[in-house]
């Protein structure tokens, strides 16, 4: 596989599967089949389409849009005419998607609809190196008449055209790719600074993806839903490395991003990775409804769980389980943990993944529990996703699991975690001096600190940034404890700070909707989520979580005072990254009379 | 919002070029009553195929009765309704959709009971030829048309971007989500002029954004002719080609937004007189 491009496996599978469901999209109600050789056609008409409106070797196309199948032909097109592909958060606004689009240097941007396509033309004018916009979706569009714009189904027209003068030519295109080409760049949305572009060759991903199944093994008959933003490494592994590598995995589309739950229910994947945040959303959804629930409900609902820790936990000390907890757990699963894993459309799935952020233990347990054994990975963008993964049946949640085949890890002076794989990227786009800062004689620094657990498993304890050092000399990683602020259904964010302090304190922000449903019970009247976050109640139930959780630590990790946050964080004021993690830099800046009244 | 100046201008310029072409909805010398109270008076309106033609006015100024008269709930006492040069003021309102004129209302007028697809896939009504026992045996030709109006009525459920909702009983719905469905069910039969009763009444302004730009589209992309009552002004001139001014069933200005944001008729029929 040492001169695979992404391209030639598309190939590789068109031939293999044709006929097979490579893509399913549902369109107006109802699931389209796209098959392995309608994907390789569209993917080469795209390609060539785009070359005749002037790509060369090594232009930027950039893709600004919610996931769906042209999304992929758009990417693999580009790859395979040998350009580079830009992915852009449909969520950012019209000055970072200048940003990306400038430094990126991108000549083409292939946009969504009509919304992605105002926020490029807001700034198209300074933006020259711009060519053209390629829109998908072209409703409200017909009036537009800027000469950039054209229809992204004119482009596929033009590819067939082109192919049709000249059969052969896509295909000695693919037989030109490079496993050494940069064939995509990500932005990392990064917590502090301008986003960076790592630049990732079609080696890095397919290497990096074959570790990745070698890890936890797929099978050709997978499926997959695609719905958290491609242009993020996971995604983008999960929809198009790992479906080419393995080779016959279907990719299902979400009919719109607010239908993904239904859709996940319709389609019941076998694979499913989800960021901390949608697990803990499952959890905390579960744990409302448990209360709105009958007491025989309730009753039977504690009861299960209980059975499902317990067995988990027999599992975890390597107690074999004996016959009378596996007819309890069977008694369980069948009235209550099935009908649950239906509800999510996670009947199915076998293989499931937390990653991206550290998940809340409490929120891992409850799903072993319950018989959805997650398994959480660790992974960067700059080693084109993942370094560890739990694998096998040894899952010890609060790490991240083993080793992934193929990555080596070495341990900094300051515990930093060190990896070298045929991951680890190119550098970063036009920006020598983060590349020299980040890979250090072919071994990637990743700004984490952890540790290898005896199980050999690895820990990651916190960002190197992140580290609180008390005025007492300790150091602390606030991610453990928010992270036991997270697992409450109630508790959307904390910012736990104190770096340089005497104790440790917390800004928290509540999670709206339960908290109101909370407060409609208890029969407090509110009026905006200002309001609600400052009732004397609500202060009181934060409290009691906040004891809960300070038992959990040692004197000097507990948390003595917090403020409840009066707003909600926002992508667009920059206090959350694209991928809503916490800017703490940016938080502790614009809170800083809050954070110093604690401190009085 | 980029979008709506385009429409504006081009709008504009379309007047300019086809004011030769008959309108395709003329309201004449409307005079309509109830008891001694006269709603309408000497109401003249041309209105032209493929324009936002929005009406406002204080309330009780007889806005709705003006749609009313157009889509056949009313009967004016005097004067005609010309549709496309044909005079439908005599015909009952079901015919009058069946010719191409679609509406929305006021308060929402949709059955709270049924899903979201029935109710829009009843503004396909019309479209519909199979009997009532046909109908009852659904099979062949009926199953198949019934596939065929499901496929027209996805299709809207996928313009107005509510398929996240389109199995959900109506009467669950939030109120704007309720009103975009009520506009589905209009776009359903697929008219030739819509009339839209204060759509964006009652909604937030993200709510009003997004009516507004699902008014642009249809406008645009069907080139469906508007009549639109809408009190909150800042809409009406950003999207109209042409506003009429209603006070007491009287018509007191006409005119391009511009022309009617310096009307003082109009200024004092909202603001009164000093």
């Amino acid at each position: 596989m040492k001169d695979q491009t992404i391209p030639k496996l598309l190939r590789q599978s068109a031939k293999r599967h044709a006929n097979k469901v490579a893509l399913r999209e549902k369109d107006l109600g109802v699931w389209q089949n796209i098959t392995w050789d309608q994907y390789y056609e569209n993917v080469k008409c795209f390609s060539l389409g785009i070359v005749s409106l002037g790509l060369e070797r090594g232009d930027k196309v950039s893709i600004l849009s919610e996931n769906n199948p042209e999304w992929l032909y758009a990417d693999i097109g580009t790859q395979s005419a040998r350009g580079v592909v830009v992915g852009v958060y449909p969520t950012n606004v019209a000055s970072q998607v200048e940003y990306i689009l400038g430094h990126s240097q991108s000549k083409f941007v292939v946009v969504g609809d009509q919304e992605q396509t105002d926020k490029v033309l807001e700034v198209a004018e300074r933006l020259p190196g711009l060519k053209k916009i390629i829109v998908i979706d072209m409703k409200g569009l017909r009036k537009y008449t800027h000469p950039l714009i054209v229809a992204f189904k004119e482009v596929l027209t033009l590819g067939k055209t082109v192919d049709e003068g000249d059969p052969g030519l896509f295909d000695r295109m693919v037989n030109e790719t490079d496993a050494e080409d940069t064939a995509l760049m990500v932005y990392t949305s990064g917590t502090t600074g301008k986003p960076k572009g790592a630049m990732i060759s079609h080696r890095n991903a397919i290497a990096s993806a074959e570790n990745f199944i070698t890890a936890t093994p797929f099978k050709e008959r997978d499926s997959v839903v695609s719905y958290l933003p491609l242009c993020h490494i996971a995604e983008r592994s999960f929809s198009v490395f790992y479906p080419l590598v393995v080779g016959g995995i279907t990719v299902n589309f979400a009919e719109t991003i607010d239908t993904v739950q239904q859709n996940l229910r319709e389609i019941a994947p076998t694979i499913f990775f989800a960021v901390p945040r949608i697990w803990e959303k499952m959890h905390a959804g579960h744990v409302m409804r448990m209360r709105d629930a009958t007491w025989l409900k309730r009753l039977v609902d504690r009861w299960c769980l209980r059975i499902g820790r317990a067995c988990y936990e027999k599992r975890q000390e390597n107690n074999g389980i004996s016959y009378g907890w596996k007819i309890l757990y069977a008694i369980a699963f069948i009235i209550h943990f099935h009908p649950l894993q239906r509800i999510w459309g996670l009947n199915r799935a076998r293989n499931l993944y937390t990653g991206g952020a550290p998940t809340p233990p409490e929120v891992s347990v409850f799903f072993h529990g319950i018989g959805l054994p997650v398994r959480e990975l660790y992974g960067l963008t700059e080693c084109t996703g993942i370094c560890t993964v739990h694998q096998g049946e040894d899952i010890r949640i609060g790490t991240v699991g083993q080793l992934a085949p193929g990555v080596e890890l070495k341990l900094g002076d300051d515990g930093e975690l060190v990896f070298k794989s045929e991951g680890v990227f190119q550098g970063y786009y036009r920006n020598p001096e983060a590349t020299a800062e980040t890979i250090k004689d072919g071994w990637l620094y990743s700004g984490d600190v952890g540790r290898l657990t005896e199980h050999g498993h690895v820990k990651v304890i916190d960002r190197k940034k992140d580290i609180i050092i008390t005025s007492g000399g300790k150091n602390i990683s606030p991610q453990e404890i928010e992270n036991e602020f997270k697992a409450s259904p109630f508790i959307k964010d904390a910012v736990v700070v104190g770096d340089g302090r005497k104790y440790l304190t917390a800004l928290i922000l509540i999670e709206y909707d339960n908290v109101g449903k909370w407060a409609e019970d208890n029969h407090i009247a509110y009026t905006t989520f200002r309001d609600l976050s400052q009732k004397g109640e609500i202060f009181e139930l934060i409290s009691q979580i906040t004891k809960d959780v300070n038992r959990k630590f040692a004197q000097v990790e507990t948390v003595k005072k917090f403020t409840v946050l009066d707003k909600e964080l926002d992508q667009d004021d920059d206090e959350l990254t694209a991928t809503q993690k916490v800017r703490r830099k940016i938080i502790e800046e614009k809170y800083r009379d809050v954070i110093a009244a604690m401190y009085r | 919002m980029p979008v709506s100046n385009t429409t504006r201008e081009e709008n504009a310029g379309f007047l300019e070029r086809d004011s030769a072409i008959p309108p395709q909805l003329v309201i004449s010398d409307l005079f309509l009553s109830f008891g001694g109270i006269e709603a309408l008076s000497c109401l003249d309106l041309e209105i032209r195929k493929g324009e936002i033609f929005s009406i406002i006015g204080p309330n009780g100024a007889g806005k709705t009765c003006i749609l009313n008269c157009i889509s056949g709930l009313y009967r004016p006492q005097q004067g005609k309704v010309l549709f496309e040069g044909v005079d439908i003021t005599p015909l009952e309102p079901h015919k009058r959709a069946a010719l191409g004129i679609g509406r929305t209302f006021q308060n929402i007028e949709l059955f709270k009971k049924m899903t979201v697809i029935d109710n829009v896939m009843l503004g396909r009504h019309r479209f519909l030829k199979s009997g009532i026992f046909s109908g009852g045996i659904f099979f062949g030709k009926t199953k198949q048309e019934e596939l065929a109006q499901r496929l027209r009525t996805e299709e809207v459920i996928d313009f107005l971007e509510i398929e996240s909702i389109r199995k959900k009983t109506v009467g669950e719905l939030p109120y704007g989500l309720q009103k975009r469905v009520e506009l589905g069910r209009a776009l359903a039969m697929e008219p030739e002029v819509l009339l839209l009763d204060e759509p964006a009444a009652g909604m937030n302004l993200e709510e009003t954004e997004d009516i507004v730009r699902f008014i642009l589209d249809v406008n645009e992309e069907f080139g469906t002719t508007i009549v639109l009552i809408e009190h909150d002004l800042q809409v009406v001139m950003e999207i109209s080609a042409k506003v009429a001014c209603i006070d007491f069933g009287f018509k007191i200005a006409e005119g391009t937004p511009e022309v009617i944001q310096k009307d003082p008729k109009v200024i004092k029929a909202y603001l009164g007189e000093e």
